[in-house]
């Protein structure tokens, strides 16, 4: 079993591995996002639904409170606030704004902020609401003033800046239109620094015309097959409620590399992980005292003198054929050096020639980079079609950096594909799935059986075809992460206990019966002998069909003791196995405590000295 | 677990006189057959093999051997009893194996390897017992007892595999096919001495030896004759590792009430060598003079360890850490019933895509070898997949220890055999969903002319084509190479051991080979190669440098030579990829600290105290480099050091760095560094700055003032300081 646990446990050290490649590259880097949430307070928004459904108050907490847990397993490094207006009282950095309460700067959420949310929910969150910020007069420009203040105030490099208005009041000011041009001026502000202003447009009876003031506030759509003024609720709100709780991924290269066609043919590329193994995220040493995060430092010394060593004094070595062998550490890595980082092409192959099971690690993908070398791109599209259209992939021998041995790589041409409203739901590019080396490929002995007769195998194409379901590969979330992820928010956030995950990986056992029917049973019969049970431990099968056997591997391991003696002489009992090493010790009436070899040869010895 | 198998082999090989013997120009056998046994066993070596070996010599002047009686059995050597083989062995091949002047019946020779065998196995149990005989048979051979040799060969089962320095057949024996374009004129060199003609003795032999081959297995006895330069081509590479192949039984299920044995076997796997480099003093080379140790700190000014004990371990929740013990966490974790391979449902064969195989390793799943109703299920199953055109989306979990993982199972058919290919699909959490922009774009839309181009291309360039037998030739089988790191790993670590401080050698000539572009593709790609090059204009864009590296800055002003300054300036650029991200600053690097010193005090992510250490540390480091280049580089985390201090109104940390500095610069020679810093009037930070310094303004730039004038006086003496410095490092 050592073999297949070794594979699990070298999963960690994988992992490392992989994170620095990545980051070994990412020389562009975009900044944080950002996003504000500025929340209409007045007193529309506390208004309670018929039938005691949630206000839109309570509706937008509920979502304001989802994002922020969500951002938090996604991208906690990401910054967030929320601000409201229309509030009584004012709270904000300078208090220079009347009727603005920031309640939330932007800053990284946590488990506070989390908690602070959800206190606001419900009918005593509006108590609350209510005791600290008071509903009050409504001014949108001032609210967009302030919130373009929070911006400016960040000294961090932000990537995306989205501010998100929650109301229900299509005409905020009722009209006033002073009050409402401030505000038009100010989103202009607002969106020529890179602000994009979304509408969260909530329920108002008669329903929400965007048309009459906020159509000039928000950012034009960036999809034109979007319809910008939705006049519906928003659907978007389902949206930001959705639980997402993957780290979310920069989109960054692993590599870039040259892709080599021959000498002084380079087109520039780079290479993106399709899909990476996601762990839970690492834990933290924290000091149990204080539950202050302890740092640790790693050094080497000497055992003798107990100085320490720098890197210049030790060596490198392995052991060989009883022989250590030593090496300067530049030797070392001198030995993993082929090549410089390219991608060489060899050649090409048709597509049948891949075989699926030459599968070693996940793929890559490659798109031209314009950026490094001007062509690229026109390169990289004449080979995708024409590799398309021949039904070919090409071999090439890749070295991802420098002092890193080659692997080969098939390089598959993949077309881009669009959905109905023309979103890519495939890149163009070539995926580059590793090759096995000869080490990489295990000889099996491959047991015969007969093939099944067309009766037998007609009834399982029944039964596959009751079972079928349409693959997609984001249908399975990690049931050992999701589970991690609540267990966190859990203590986190002082709940009883952690929300439950849905496991979707596990076979739908009931529902599975219940489709197949009779087919199971008539399958086993045409399979099965009646006196037939799968599901009986093998072991034990094992043992009833050669119990001849069963005597045969534990053989009498009695030994003479002329024999013992004379191997105690001449130091030759190492060479005895431990069971009959611990047979002779049973033989001499001799207690042994210990297990190991050395222990049972120690007390024959001593045994037979006496 | 069952002990790993060992076999006993002995290599018996012919060191006579006539072994020497060769036309000119042409290898003697003797030195071939040595190659031979030196590759065999540097193989053995490495692959950390359990097979013991003994080495025969025979034809030596002298006689040492457990038969050596009455004048028999003379001039055979027993060099080596039977052992794992070690870099001793290669040893005593390499210095103690020498053309010899004697020749001695090889029949003989046989009879005291057989006679090693047969006393190695009374004592330990061997899987196979094997002879391997290198001679030119040359001798006379007396044949009287050859029916009972080959009786005991037989009795003890011992196998044996003859080499020789000619071809036992006078016709070519077509036996290997793949050896890839270089075949020719390989085989063409494999086959000295025929032509010389074979002597009456060496004829004689011949007969023998194919009489008892065909004694021993009448079918392919002869298959175990093989020529010196065979075998040392196909030896040339370091073997392969080989792993025997784990079973893991377990029962593939459908719904509650149909399930099927199974066996599992890793097929393909991403194999690494077990072995790790160890690290060992310089000195002494031994390992337990080297220790490491991991120390915990707080994140305080004295960075106070703690205990090991006194840690828990906890979570990032956002901007929060929440604790989280080890226990709790094992308490709370997903936790599932183990092993288990349970079929979710089926799907077509096309929505899974290649390139989202996940994992390392596909797992062929067999039924069991004496399970055949399970073996008709199996069959059922994979042959109803396979006419379906689908495949088993499953959840795979290696046991109760291991993480579930979703999978998918394809059927797999071949002729003598069917089984399930076991795959892993990626979780959603596992996808990154990036989106590219289209290149269905004017500006990349190639023309028809280029199209082309790249059609011959691709066309002169088919590594797979078919012969005159309409056979498809496949020339470039890469899970037939070697992994080429492991080959090389071996061939340094072989020659460091056999030669000792001599340097690596290079890459072996075939290994070179095995990596690059077949010749005849090469060849044949040329005109459609440089049509493409006229076809396609490329243009490498001028990188532009995002961040002005600290030798741009500072490089110009020193006066180093070229060459080292290009050597740094190629280093730095390494460094810049990883570090140029500003918002990715995590510790001061090399590369422009101060500038990663000001942005984690931004950040704030790290408290000031430990990013003071890291600067000062990164200091030290690059001071000790005594070149100007460096100095520079530190005034500048000096200045960034004392303003950053200043802003926060912490002087302390900069007051105290400066003053220990200025103690250490006698004995450490860095007088040049301080007059820099003195040009630059870089003072400590005094009270009127910052209300907690203890440094009063006069003090402060009497600081550097005292300084000089006690510099003079000490000149001389700083040059002493470094000379002994000097001396003890020879020391």
């Amino acid at each position: 079993m050592a073999e297949w646990n070794a594979f699990y446990q070298n999963e960690e050290a994988d992992e490392e591995q992989e994170e620095g490649e990545e980051s070994a590259v990412n020389y562009k880097v975009t900044g944080r996002d950002s996003l504000v949430f500025l929340v209409d307070a007045s007193k529309e928004m506390f208004i309670k639904g018929e039938d005691g459904e949630p206000s839109n108050f309570d509706i937008t907490m509920q979502c304001v409170r989802s994002v922020y847990t969500s951002k938090i397993i996604s991208s906690h490094r990401d910054l967030v606030a929320l601000v409201f207006y229309g509030t009584e009282k004012s709270k904000n950095p300078r208090n220079s704004f009347k009727h603005v309460y920031v309640y939330h700067d932007l800053d990284e959420p946590g488990a506070k902020r989390v908690q602070d949310v959800e206190a606001l929910r419900g009918e005593r969150g509006a108590r609350l609401a209510a005791d600290t910020m008071g509903s009050g007069e409504v001014s949108l420009g001032d609210a967009l003033w302030c919130c373009s203040n929070l911006y400016s105030d960040i000294k961090l490099r932000l990537s995306h800046k989205r501010l998100m208005i929650f109301t229900c009041m299509d005409q905020p000011h009722g009209g006033d239109s002073t009050k409402d041009r401030q505000a038009r001026t100010k989103a202009g502000d607002l969106k020529e620094t890179g602000v994009v202003i979304d509408l969260m447009h909530l329920m108002k009876p008669g329903g929400f015309d965007v048309s009459l003031f906020f159509c000039d506030i928000v950012s034009p759509p960036e999809d034109e097959s979007e319809l910008g003024l939705q006049v519906e609720p928003c659907g978007k709100l389902d949206d930001l409620q959705k639980r997402v709780q993957a780290k979310q991924q920069k989109k960054r290269a692993m590599a870039r590399v040259n892709l080599c066609l021959g000498e002084g043919m380079n087109v520039a590329v780079g290479v993106y992980a399709n899909a990476v193994t996601a762990r839970k995220p690492s834990a933290i040493r924290l000091y149990r005292e204080t539950n202050e995060p302890v740092h640790s430092k790693t050094r080497t010394f000497h055992t003798q003198t107990g100085s320490l060593l720098l890197p210049s004094e030790t060596r490198k070595a392995q052991v060989y054929g009883n022989r250590q062998i030593v090496m300067e550490k530049d030797e070392v890595d001198t030995i993993k050096k082929f090549y410089d980082p390219e991608i060489f092409l060899i050649g090409f192959k048709p597509m049948e020639k891949l075989k699926l099971h030459h599968h070693i690690r996940p793929s890559v993908l490659l798109y031209p980079e314009e950026q490094q070398v001007t062509g690229s791109s026109c390169v990289f599209a004449a080979l995708l079609k024409k590799c398309t259209e021949k039904k070919v992939f090409a071999v090439c021998r890749y070295t991802p950096r420098r002092n890193y041995p080659p692997r080969f790589v098939a390089l598959v041409p993949q077309r881009e594909e669009v959905d109905e409203s023309n979103v890519q739901v495939t890149p163009p590019g070539f995926n580059a799935i590793f090759l096995p080396f000869a080490d990489d490929i295990r000889k099996l002995d491959t047991p015969q059986f007969p093939t099944a007769s067309d009766v037998q195998v007609d009834k399982m194409k029944e039964i596959i075809t009751k079972m079928r379901f349409k693959y997609r590969s984001d249908a399975f979330e990690n049931p050992v992460i999701q589970q991690h992820y609540r267990n966190l928010e859990a203590l986190a956030l002082d709940m009883l206990a952690p929300e439950s995950i849905e496991d979707f990986i596990m076979p739908k056992v009931e529902q599975i019966d219940r489709r197949l029917g009779p087919l199971v049973d008539e399958f086993k019969e045409l399979v099965y002998p009646a006196s037939y049970n799968p599901d009986s431990k093998p072991a034990a099968k094992r043992k009833t069909a050669d119990a001849g056997g069963g005597d045969e591997k534990k053989p009498k391991v009695e030994i003479p003791e002329a024999e013992l003696r004379a191997h105690i002489k001449n130091g030759t009992l190492g060479k005895l196995t431990v069971p009959v090493l611990k047979e002779a010790c049973k033989q001499f009436g001799i207690r042994t405590t210990g297990t190991k070899k050395q222990e049972l040869m120690d007390a024959l010895i001593a045994q037979m000295a006496k | 677990m069952a002990r790993a198998a060992k076999s006993a082999l002995v290599l018996c090989m012919d060191v006579g006189f006539s072994m020497s013997n060769s036309p000119p120009g042409e290898e003697p056998p003797f030195d071939q057959a040595k190659k031979v046994i030196q590759k065999f066993v540097q193989r053995q070596v490495f692959s950390e093999s359990k097979d013991e070996m003994a080495l025969v010599l025979f034809g030596t002047d002298a006689t040492k051997n457990p038969l050596d009686q009455d004048g028999q059995y003379q001039h055979i050597t027993v060099r080596r009893q039977l052992m794992a083989p070690d870099f001793e062995l290669l040893e005593e091949i390499e210095n103690h194996v020498r053309p010899e002047s004697q020749q001695t019946d090889w029949l003989d020779a046989l009879v005291v390897s057989m006679d090693l065998l047969q006393k190695g196995a009374q004592v330990k149990k061997y899987d196979r017992l094997n002879i391997v005989l290198l001679t030119d048979l040359s001798t006379q051979v007396s044949s009287d007892n050859l029916d009972v040799i080959i009786g005991n060969l037989g009795k003890l089962g011992i196998t044996l595999q003859f080499f020789f320095p000619f071809p036992m057949e006078e016709e070519e024996h077509n036996e290997e096919g793949g050896g890839g374009d270089g075949d020719g004129d390989r085989r063409g060199s494999s086959r000295p001495g025929v032509g010389k003609g074979l002597s009456r003795e060496q004829k004689q032999g011949l007969e023998m030896v194919r009489d008892i081959m065909l004694s021993l297995d009448e079918d392919e006895g002869l298959d175990q004759v093989y020529t010196f330069s065979e075998a040392i081509e196909q030896l040339f590479m370091f073997k392969h590792i080989e792993r025997r192949p784990m079973a893991w039984p377990c029962q593939l299920t459908i719904g509650s009430s149909l399930s099927i044995r199974i066996v599992g076997y890793k097929a393909v796997t991403d194999e690494k060598l077990k072995k790790m480099w160890i690290t060992v003093d310089a000195q002494t080379s031994k390992r337990d003079d080297v220790k490491r140790e991991t120390v915990y700190c707080l994140d305080d000014d004295n960075e106070t360890e703690v205990q090991k004990d006194d840690t828990i371990q906890g979570f990032r929740y956002g901007s929060d850490i929440v604790p989280f013990s080890k226990v709790d966490q094992e308490q709370m974790k997903y936790k599932h019933d183990g092993k288990c391979f349970a079929v979710l449902g089926f799907t077509k064969h096309d929505s899974i895509h290649r390139h989202l195989f996940m994992g390392s390793q596909t797992i062929k799943m067999f039924a069991p070898k004496d399970d055949e109703h399970a073996g008709v299920a199996l069959s059922a199953l994979i042959q109803a997949l396979d006419k379906l055109n689908m495949v088993a989306i499953v959840r795979y979990a290696y046991d109760r220890r291991c993480n579930p993982q979703v999978g998918a199972a394809f059927p797999c058919i071949k002729q003598t055999y069917e089984c399930l290919v076991y795959v892993q699909l990626p979780f959603m959490e596992d996808l990154r969903q990036f989106s590219f922009p289209s290149l269905e774009n004017k500006k990349f839309t190639p023309s028809e002319s280029q199209l082309a181009a790249v059609d011959s291309l691709i066309d002169s360039m088919m590594l797979v084509e078919e012969d005159e037998n309409g056979q498809k030739e496949d020339m470039y089988k890469v899970h037939e190479i070697p992994n080429p790191a492991f080959q090389r790993l071996f061939q340094c670590l072989h020659h460091r051991a056999v030669n000792p401080g001599t340097p690596l050698p290079t890459m072996e000539q075939w290994l070179k080979d095995a990596l690059e572009r077949p010749s005849a593709i090469s060849e044949r790609c040329q005109a459609p190669l440089e049509e493409m090059k006229r076809k396609f204009p490329l243009k490498a864009v001028e990188k532009k440098k995002e961040l002005k590296t600290g030798a741009q800055i500072f490089g110009k002003g020193s006066a180093e030579p070229d060459a080292k300054k290009s050597k740094v300036d190629e280093e730095e650029e390494e460094f810049n990829l990883a570090k140029i991200s500003e918002g990715n600053v995590t510790s001061v690097g090399s590369v422009d600290p101060a500038r990663d010193f000001r942005s984690l005090i931004n950040q704030k992510s790290l408290p000031f105290g430990e990013v003071c250490q890291q600067l000062t540390h990164r200091i030290e480091q690059l001071l000790s480099n005594r070149s100007t280049h460096y100095y520079m580089k530190c005034i500048t985390c000096i200045q960034t050091f004392r303003e950053q201090s200043v802003k926060l109104g912490n002087a302390d940390l900069y007051n105290s760095y400066l003053q220990s500095l200025k103690k250490s610069i006698p004995n450490s020679g860095l007088q040049v560094f301080w007059d820099l810093l003195v040009q630059d009037a870089i003072t400590l930070i005094s009270k009127d700055e910052v209300e907690g310094s203890t440094v009063s303004k006069d003090d402060a730039n009497q600081f550097l003032a005292t300084e000089e004038k006690k510099e003079v006086e000490t000149e001389p003496a700083v040059d002493d300081a470094g000379d002994v410095d000097d001396l003890l490092d020879m020391m």
